[in-house]
């Protein structure tokens, strides 16, 4: 886990320091328990069962416990790119596939790997392979992130992604 | 087997025609915006404990100038039941004692819908998404969204059956109409 102090105090990680193959440091969640299950759908108010009542998720769905929710693995992958960037860089954009199910005991390991580096109009993008992985790999993805150049140009805020990368895009 | 998922197209003119359809623009928050409790509740439950969520006096400090929401928050805050409006959870439970809490609890949005895909192709599957973040959306900020389909593409299985995938584009915006965050959704329709 990140502590407040740790993002408060988070050193800035330049493009000029990453190469392809890099892996970013990890975050580690867990071992998960129903009481946070329970918390994610308190907060985004989603009452399926499947996520908090036991009983229901077993006998009625046939499930082997209550699930842990995909809203909440697409929440905490842009929350880990955010803390990679920080305090300057940006987390453009991410895409995931949701797979193997996750359940109250499972420890989840958030990963990125850098697959390609480049520049366009003077910011320095990085491509990344992204997941989260327990006993399998339950969200794999890719990103791509955009961190600072020493003595490079600032990254704009609000970020306008260049027009070229951007028609890739939609 | 319908005509849709073996041997003729499911990418028919009428499918075609519904790509690029777009939804009425809604307002995703309360009309008070985004509210400390809210995005406290939120954080802790993504277990990040950022002082730009919480700490004024950092946070001004910060390129953002102030107390920030996780990129991925505004894309949540529609699902909120709102103030004044029948308990669901009680409704869908007096209609249904079974009810597995999404049944009958969480009210059909009508608003801000997009059309039905005229296709005899009805299981839908999650195919995956894509988050696109521009800007972090500001304590106070009244949060919109407004859908579209982005793309309809067909797809023919190991086993000839035909399949649609379908990419919803939905763009996240503030009351200046600044682009906080879009997602793209993808689903197979088989």
């Amino acid at each position: 886990m990140t502590t407040a102090q740790e993002l408060r105090d988070k050193k800035q990680t330049w493009w000029d320091d990453v190469d392809v193959g890099h892996e970013f440091p990890p975050l580690v969640i867990g071992p998960l328990t129903s009481t946070h299950l329970f918390r994610w759908s308190a907060a985004i108010e989603n009452w399926h069962r499947i996520h908090y009542d036991q009983s229901f998720a077993v006998y009625h769905e046939g499930l082997p416990s209550v699930l842990g929710q995909g809203s909440w693995k697409q929440s905490i992958l842009p929350r880990y790119l955010k803390d990679l960037c920080l305090p300057d860089g940006w987390p453009w954009k991410v895409s995931f596939q949701h797979r193997a199910m996750i359940v109250p005991g499972d420890t989840l390991t958030i990963w990125a790997k850098v697959t390609k580096k480049y520049q366009e109009e003077g910011l320095g993008f990085l491509d990344l392979d992204v997941g989260m992985r327990h006993y399998a790999e339950t969200c794999p993805g890719r990103a791509t992130i955009v961190l600072p150049i020493r003595n490079g140009k600032p990254i704009p805020y609000p970020f306008v992604p260049p027009k070229k990368l951007s028609e890739q895009t939609s | 087997m319908s005509d849709a998922s073996q041997g003729a197209s499911a990418l028919t003119p009428e499918v075609k025609g519904i790509i690029g359809a777009t939804a009425e623009k809604i307002e995703a928050s309360f009309p008070w915006g985004i509210e400390r409790e809210g995005l406290r509740i939120f954080t802790q439950a993504i277990m990040d404990p950022d002082p730009r969520y919480w700490d004024d006096e950092f946070a001004a400090k910060t390129k953002f100038g102030g107390i920030i929401t996780p990129p991925i928050y505004c894309t949540y805050i529609g699902r909120r039941t709102r103030p004044g409006a029948d308990d669901p959870i009680t409704r869908a439970f007096e209609e249904n004692p079974y009810s597995d809490g999404i049944q009958g609890v969480r009210t059909p949005e009508t608003r801000g819908g997009l059309p039905n895909i005229p296709t005899p192709l009805v299981r839908t599957l999650n195919a995956g998404n894509e988050i696109e973040v521009r800007q972090y959306p500001k304590l106070g900020d009244r949060i919109f969204s407004q859908a579209k389909y982005a793309d309809i593409k067909e797809r023919v299985g190991k086993d000839g059956s035909r399949m649609l995938i379908v990419t919803t584009e939905t763009v996240y915006t503030n009351q200046n109409d600044e682009v906080l965050c879009i997602l793209r959704a993808s689903s197979i329709r088989r």
